[in-house]
This record gives structure tokens, sequence and C-alpha cells, in this order.
């Protein structure tokens, strides 16, 4: 009986595990690390991380240049840029989505890839 | 109502005027300077008595050989207006008038027993005189009465100079009887000499022995001795002749003398008549006329006065001058002066002031010394002296232009007066008010426009007019005041500026706002530093209701706003100090999104623009942050 209630346990924990791993798409990526960004961007200039937040407002739009939003993460506002690529994905407010960002010149982030979770 | 006429006014104030003066009031007709009766037959002239004419000497009034000075007197009853001497005053406003008046209105009734006997003898003494009356016994009578009346002091020893006139004429009149027993001893000489000088022609020794009362020798027959004989004859002949020649020239001489001395004696007495006309002294008059009528019985009375005199009473009285022209002006004279003081009694019952005071101004400048006049009760009087002096106030009230007393006198004289004249005095009074006004409003006006000349020229305006006007002493400390003020705000105006200290300014901007409105250039300094205040207490006053509300990033930014215009104003400062740490993760999160824009990381900076932002959505400082930011990162936007 002990041995069945721990497997059943068992059983819970892994598929949890299971759908962590499954449910994000760039887990293979290193998070933004926020505070490192905001206090001087400049050192992270060139990388690439994950980014997971839920959109704010759309700041700014070009068709050139793609769109901006702010994107709260982790009680932080931070702008990303969206290029135009991703124009046929439907960004919203209040949308939590799953970004893949690069840390382009003068601290702008940029996303890479876009995935609504 | 008053029967004088102008003309006969005009003679009296003209006495009245020769009092007042204090000039020789003797006037000496023109006296024929004739000598002392001769002696020749014996008759001696007696010298006349000193005369009072003569005693007060002519030469003090004449001055330039004209009677009086240069100018006869004269006066206008229509103005009151006395004209003597190439000056002309009012009667009722001369200061040697007033203060003779004055004197009398406050002088006490002459009803004393010493008084009431004076009058006793005067009225004896023209009763004793009076036509029908004036018998020898009476005269004589009023003659012995004439020391009894001098002996009074208010007589002034006047009965005295009738007496001594009197008594000189009578002494005159004996030595015109000596000279007459003179002339009578003459014509017996003449008659003698007459005779003598015609027997001695006809060589009748005998005659002529026995005519003058000598023996006479009788001469030897023969022819030498004719010869002799009748050059003796011849002689004697002449010398009868020429004695005759002398005594009919003493003869002459002593006519002539007897005529001086009737016309010399005459000329004293009417000198002394008039002498008491002009002092106004009509009893005196009246007693010296009844006694000139009773010594000089030839029925002459014509006055020996000079041209001017003469002229002067012609034209006044339409008559010569004469004995009866004096007599009768004394007697209206008298008679004017009594109908005066009853008008007064009535006019002081019905309290009419001004015309009563008038009518006893009137009274007493004829009548000075007429019983009336010294008898009117000094209560009476004194009510008058009320009303004189407060117009005598008023008139030099007016004079120094000192209205508001002025003003002040016309009213009490209006409770005093029922018939006081208010019209005259008011309009003036007005008049100058208003037009001192006048200038001081414009002075106010000139004072505001800092325009100093015409200031000056309209305060000189307004205190020539009205030198005591209250509004005046009050505009002048005013511009004292406010000059004063001005200049010290104007130093401390530039000094605060000089200081940057707004604040300071704006708490006393109503100080400077009148001070500096002379100055356009500091003025619009001023504008400028009240405006800037001005801004900083509206964002004050916000960040006040932002705290109110909890709202501190608010109120933060309200106050940094401003800051930064005005870093200097000390209120501003310290609210923005008291803020900051309230505000402190908004101010801190700005200050990061600055610090990172300066440091041109645009991404790093744009996200603390919009946490500084979702700290206070509505912030200015945030928004435009994350606009120029944005802008930045998305240039080519179609916004």
């Amino acid at each position: 009986m002990l041995i069945a209630v721990i497997l059943v346990l068992a059983a819970l924990g892994g598929g949890y595990f299971l759908f962590g791993r499954a449910s994000d798409p760039f887990r293979g990526m290193s998070p933004l690390p926020v505070q490192d960004y905001l206090q001087n961007s400049n050192s992270l200039r060139g990388n690439s991380y994950k980014l997971d937040g839920v959109i704010g407002q759309s700041l700014q739009w070009s068709p050139t240049v793609g769109r901006l939003f702010s994107v709260e993460v982790n009680g932080e506002v931070l702008p990303i840029l969206v290029p135009p690529k991703f124009n046929s994905v439907n960004i919203e407010k209040g949308q939590r989505f799953f970004f893949l960002i690069k840390v382009e010149d003068h601290g702008i982030l940029s996303a890479e890839d876009v995935k609504k979770s | 109502m008053r029967t004088f006429s102008p003309e006969n006014l005009r003679l009296i104030a003209w006495g009245a005027s020769l009092l007042l003066a204090s000039t020789s009031i003797a006037q000496v007709p023109d006296a024929p300077g004739g000598p002392a009766p001769a002696a020749g037959g014996g008759a001696t002239a007696t010298a006349p008595a000193a005369q009072p004419a003569a005693q007060n000497g002519a030469g003090g009034g004449q001055k330039g050989g004209s009677f009086l000075g240069k100018d006869v007197p004269s006066f206008d009853p229509g103005t009151e207006i006395m004209t003597w001497d190439g000056k002309n005053w009012n009667v009722n406003n001369n200061r040697l008038f007033q203060a003779r008046f004055e004197k009398y209105l406050n002088a006490p009734e002459e009803t004393t027993a010493v008084d009431r006997q004076y009058q006793t003898v005067i009225n004896n003494l023209l009763t004793l005189l009076a036509p029908g009356n004036a018998t020898t016994q009476n005269i004589d009578a009023a003659f012995r009465l004439l020391p009894r009346g001098s002996s009074f002091d208010i007589d002034a020893r006047l009965c005295d100079s009738i007496a001594d006139a009197v008594y000189s004429a009578w002494r005159a009149q004996n030595a015109q009887n000596r000279l007459a027993s003179a002339n009578d001893a003459l014509d017996s000489e003449l008659k003698q000499e007459y005779w003598n000088a015609q027997h001695a022609s006809v060589m009748d020794g005998s005659r002529e022995a026995s005519s003058t009362g000598s023996s006479s020798r009788q001469k030897g027959g023969g022819k030498a001795q004719s010869n002799n004989q009748a050059y003796e004859d011849t002689m004697l002949q002449t010398e009868h002749t020429k004695r005759i020649a002398e005594i009919e020239a003493v003869k002459k001489a002593n006519s002539v003398k007897r005529e001086l001395n009737s016309i010399q004696a005459k000329v004293e007495f009417q000198a002394l008549i008039l002498q008491f006309f002009l002092q106004r002294r009509f009893q005196h008059v009246l007693i010296a006329t009844r006694f000139y009528r009773a010594v000089f019985t030839d029925g002459d009375t014509k006055l020996n006065v000079g041209k001017d005199t003469k002229d002067l009473f012609e034209k006044s009285s339409g008559l010569p001058p004469t004995v009866g022209t004096i007599d009768s002006m004394a007697n209206e004279a008298l008679r004017d002066v009594r109908e005066g003081v009853q008008a007064y009694n009535f006019l002081l019952e019905k309290k009419e002031l001004e015309s009563a005071t008038k009518r006893l101004a009137e009274a007493f400048t004829v009548g000075e010394f007429v019983p009336e006049i010294r008898t009117l009760p000094r209560e009476k009087k004194r009510q008058a002296l009320q009303f004189t002096q407060k117009t005598n106030q008023l008139i030099s009230a007016i004079d120094v232009k000192d209205y508001t007393l002025a003003e002040s006198l016309v009213k009490e004289l209006g409770v005093i007066a029922k018939d006081f004249d208010s019209s005259k005095p008011m309009a003036a009074i007005d008049t100058s008010k208003q037009i001192s006004d006048m200038h001081l409003a414009k002075a106010r006006n000139a004072a505001l426009k800092g325009d100093n000349a015409t200031l000056e020229a309209e305060l000189t305006a307004a205190t020539e007019l009205w030198p005591r006007n209250p509004a005046l002493a009050e505009l002048s400390k005013k511009i004292f005041q406010t000059g004063d003020i001005q200049q010290k705000a104007v130093i401390d105006f530039e000094q605060l500026l000089s200081q940057k200290n707004y604040r300071q300014i704006y708490d006393d901007r109503a100080r400077f706002i009148g001070a500096l409105a002379f100055y356009p250039d500091k003025a619009a300094k001023l504008k400028e530093v009240l405006d800037n205040v001005q801004t900083i207490e509206v964002a004050l006053m916000r960040a006040d209701e932002m705290v109110r509300q909890s709202n501190y990033p608010g109120a933060w930014e309200s106050v940094e706003k401003i800051a930064q215009q005005f870093p200097d104003d000390t209120k501003l400062s310290k609210t923005r100090a008291d803020l900051t740490p309230r505000a402190a993760d908004f101010v801190a999160t700005l200050q990061d999104a600055k610090e990172a824009e300066k440091r041109d990381q645009i991404g790093s900076s744009l996200a603390y623009y919009l946490k500084a932002r979702k700290i206070y959505p509505a912030s200015d400082f945030a928004g435009e942050g994350v606009d120029r930011l944005v802008k930045k990162i998305v240039p080519d936007n179609n916004n």
C-alpha cells in the first residue's frame, strides 16, 4: 500500500516536471538577468536571452522597424522590440509571451523569437 | 427814517475823519492879520485873550498850502468809503475807527450823578441862550455857568474856550469903544486946527491967541514989521495945515483898526464854533452860536472861512457858510444821532444785529459825544461789540485766507444776527475752497504721474488760495511720506533683486507695485518676478493638494519641474527637499533613467522611464522620457 502511494506521488511529480519542461519553448536559453541589464545594458550587448513576461502596452509601431512593447517581467517593465517578421503574431495587452531576445546596441532588447505561452 | 442828507453825512464824516486821523482840528479861517489898534489919540488896543483856535494852531493841519493836507476829505455814503489825502477806507472797516468804536462799546454808560449834573448845566446853558430867552441877564447867567460846565472832566474845558471867546469879543468891543472916543477927541482937535488955520491966514493974531489960550505979543507998526508978520502967519498956517493932515491920518487909522478889531473878534469866535463842529461837540456848537448872536448883534453871521471850507459848505449844504448854517447842522446831527440810537434799540430787540451795529456805528461816528450815545447801557452795547468782534474776525480770517475759521464765524454770525448776510462771505469762501480743491486734485494727479513741475505749481496755487486747507496739509504729508516710502521701496527692490530673493519681493509686492509705478523698467522687472513667484506658488499649491491625496510622486514632480526654473527659491527648495524622501522610488527611478539615458543606454533608460510611469502614470517626466526614447528606438513611426 505504501509502495503504491509512493509510486503515485512519484508519477505526479514526474508528470509536473515533464509538463514544465515541455511548456518553455526556449528551455535551452538563459533568462535575461534583468537587474544587470538595468544597471548596465552595454555589458550584455550581443547576448541572447529568453524572457517570460506579460505584455503591458504597445509603445510604438513601425512597418519597417517593428512593434515596441512594454513587458512586465518580475516587477520590472522592459521595452521589447518585436521586428516585422513577427507581424503575424497577435500580441495584446495582458497576454503572456516567451521571448527569445538579443541585447542590441544601446541596450535595446530585440525579439528573435516570440512564443505565446 | 434817516433825513440826514448824504451831503451832511459827508461833512460830518469829514469832521470825524479829522478826529480819527488825529490831525489838528482847529481850522483857522483866513484871518485878516491886521495890526493892533494904534495908540494914536491915547487909544490902546488890547490883544485878545488866547483863543483855543490859536492855541491849537493851524499849521499842523495845513500842508502844501491846502486845506488839511493835499485834498479835502470826502465820504461816499453809498459805499461807506472815506477818501482823504489820496487814501480810501471803509468807515466801518478801519482800524482806528474799529478801535475807537470797540472802546466805546466796552465803556460803561455815563449815567452817574456827575454825568447828570454836567448835562443839567449844558441844558441850562442851552435854555438860557435859547432864542427868546437871550436877555442880557440870561446871557450873563449863561456866561457865569460856563466855568461850572468846564469843571466837568467830560467837557474837556470846552466851556472855558467859549467863555474865553466871549470875553475876548467883549474886550474887543471895549477897544472899539475906546477907539471911538479917541476919534471924538481927534475931531475936536481937528476943528480947532481948522479954525486956527483959517485965522492965521487973515493975520488975526488976537483970535489965534484967544483960540490957543496964550498971550500974543503986539508988534509995532511999520513996513518991516508988516513983512515979518506976514511971514510968520504963513508959517503958522502951514503948521496948522500939517497938523490937520496928521489928525486926519490918525482918525483914518483908528477907523481901520476898529474895523479890523471887529472882524478879528468874529473870526476867532467863528473858528471856535467850527472847531466844535468838527469835533462833533454839537451841544457846544449850539451854545457858542447862541453866544455869538448875543455878542455880535450887528446881524453879520457870515463865516469868514477859506475858499476850500467855503466850497465844502456850499457844496454840502447848498448854502453859504454862516453861523446859522452851522447851528442848524448841529441840531440836525443831534436829532440824527438820537434817531440812530432809537433804531439801534429797536433792531436789537429784533435780533437784527448787523443793521443794529451799523446804525450804532453811524450814530457813534456822527455823535460820539451826544448824550444819547454816551448814556447807552453797556449791556446793550456789548451785543453790538460781540457782533463787531466776530465780523472783524471774519474779515481778518478772510484776509489771511483761513476759510475754515471764516466759515465757522459766518455760521456763528448767522446765529447771533438774524439779518447777517452770509452770501458774500460764503461765496468768497466757497469759491476759494473749490478752486483750492481743484488745484489739489490736479496736484494729486501730478503726484501719481510723477510730474513734479505740475505738482509744485498746483500745490503753490492751492496754498495761495487757501493756506490752511486741511486737505492741503494731508496731501503734503502723504506726498512727503510717499516720497520717503517710494525711495526706500526702490532701494529695497534693487537689493532683493540682486540677492535673487524673489520670495521677499513677492511677499512685499503691495509696497513695490505702488513704489515702482514711476519707474517703467523696474516695474517690468517686478512684474516678471511676481509672475515667476506666482507660478511657483501655483506649483506649490498643486503639490500640497497632491500630498493631501498621498500622491507624493505627483507632488514631487510638480515641485521639481518648477525647481528647475527657479532653483533659488527657498520655499520651493524646502518643499522639494521635504517631498523627495516621500517619493523616493519614483525619484530614484527617474534618476536612474536619466543616468542611463546620459550613458546612451536607451533600452535600460526606457525601462526605467516605463517603471517610473508605472509608479506615477501621470508623470510628465516619465511620459516625456518614454516618448523621447521610443522615437529613438522606432524613429520612422507613422503617428
